[in-house]
C-alpha cells in the first residue's frame, strides 16, 4: 500500500489542455469520429454553436490524465465520468480540477469529484468523478 | 407531443429498438494507433506515447473513444452531419442534431496491443427532457471485449434535438 495519506476534501491537481483545429483534426481522424461540428465552422453555427466544438472523448481523456495523476504511477483508475454542461469551443483552455469526496471504499478506493472549466474559466463544459486505487 | 415531428419518430424507432443487442468488430488494437492517440490527447508521458517503452501501455480510454476499427466506414455509412448513421438509435436518414451528452467507463481489464475487440450495445433509455422544443436523451449500455473478456464497460447518453 502507498505511504500517502489522503483525506476527505483534498485538492486533486489541476491539468490542462488548449486543443486547436490541429488537436481536433488529430483526435478525430485516430477516433475515425467524422462529426462535422468539431471542424466545420459554418455547419457548427447551423447547430446553434458559435463554433467548432471539443469531442467528449477529449473531455473524458482530460478526466482520466486528472484521476491517473492523482492515482500515481502505482495507482489505477478504475472508473471515470462526465456529464457535458456547455461546449467547449476549438482553442478555449480546458482546466480540470477537483476534490476527494470519499476515502476507503471497496479495496480502497478513493472517489474524487471534478469539475471541468472552459474558457476564461467561468464556464463549467463537464462535471464528473472518478475511482482510484492507490497501491 | 414534440412540436418536431422528426424527433417524435427518432423517440418511436428508440423505443422499438430498447433491449437489442448490437455487434461490431473494432479490430485488433495497434500500439501504434494507441501511441497516436495519446499524443492526440495531450499525453506526454513515454509509457502511452512510445510503442517501444519497455513499459508501454494502450491509453485505457483508446478503445472506448474509437468509434471505428479499421479500416474506416463506406460513405454511405455517413450521416450528412458527418456522424455514423447507426452511431445514435433511431435517428438514420432524420435531419435531428445530435451531440454527445457524457459517459461513465468502468475499466474491467486493460487493453492490449493484439487484443481484437468486439464491442456490444444496447439501449436502455429513451427520456424526454426540456420545455418548449425539448429533447430526447438515449442512454446506451456498451460492452467493451475481447478474447481475454469484458474490458471495459461504458454508460452514454446522446441529446437528439
Amino acid at each position: 500500500m502507498t505511504g500517502r495519506h489522503i483525506v476527505v476534501g483534498q485538492a486533486v491537481l489541476p491539468v490542462e489542455l488548449t486543443p486547436d483545429a490541429i488537436t481536433l483534426l488529430r483526435f478525430g481522424a485516430v477516433t475515425r469520429n467524422a462529426h462535422r461540428i468539431h471542424y466545420d465552422a459554418e455547419f457548427a453555427r447551423s447547430e446553434g454553436l458559435s463554433g467548432p466544438v471539443v469531442m467528449a472523448q477529449l473531455h473524458g481523456c482530460l478526466f482520466h490524465r486528472a484521476a491517473a495523476e492523482f492515482a500515481g504511477e502505482d495507482g489505477q483508475v478504475r472508473e471515470v465520468e462526465w456529464q457535458n454542461r456547455a461546449p467547449a469551443r476549438v482553442g478555449e483552455r480546458l482546466v480540470v480540477t477537483g476534490t476527494v469526496r470519499a476515502v476507503g471504499g471497496v479495496d480502497g478506493e478513493i472517489t474524487l469529484d471534478l469539475v471541468e472549466h472552459c474558457g476564461t474559466g467561468d464556464v463549467v463544459c463537464c462535471r464528473g468523478r472518478a475511482v482510484v486505487a492507490l497501491r | 407531443m414534440f412540436r418536431n415531428a422528426e424527433l417524435e419518430q427518432v423517440e418511436e424507432r428508440a423505443r422499438a429498438s430498447m433491449g437489442r443487442w448490437e455487434r461490431r468488430s473494432l479490430g485488433v488494437v495497434r500500439a501504434e494507433d494507441a501511441a497516436e492517440f495519446a499524443r492526440a490527447a495531450g499525453e506526454s508521458a513515454p509509457r502511452l506515447v512510445d510503442p517501444g517503452h519497455a513499459d508501454f501501455a494502450v491509453h485505457p480510454m483508446y478503445v472506448v473513444s474509437l468509434l471505428r476499427g479499421a479500416p474506416g466506414a463506406d460513405a454511405s455509412e455517413f450521416r450528412p452531419d458527418g456522424m455514423y448513421r447507426d452511431e445514435v438509435p433511431g435517428t438514420d436518414g432524420l435531419g435531428v442534431r445530435l451531440m454527445a451528452g457524457g459517459q461513465a467507463v468502468r475499466w474491467v481489464a486493460a487493453a492490449r496491443a493484439g487484443d481484437r475487440i468486439e464491442l456490444r450495445r444496447t439501449l436502455t433509455a429513451v427520456e424526454r427532457k426540456g420545455s418548449g422544443e425539448g429533447f430526447l436523451l438515449l442512454t446506451v449500455e456498451k460492452v467493451y471485449g475481447s478474447a481475454r473478456g469484458t474490458l471495459v464497460e461504458v454508460t452514454e447518453r446522446f441529446i437528439v434535438r
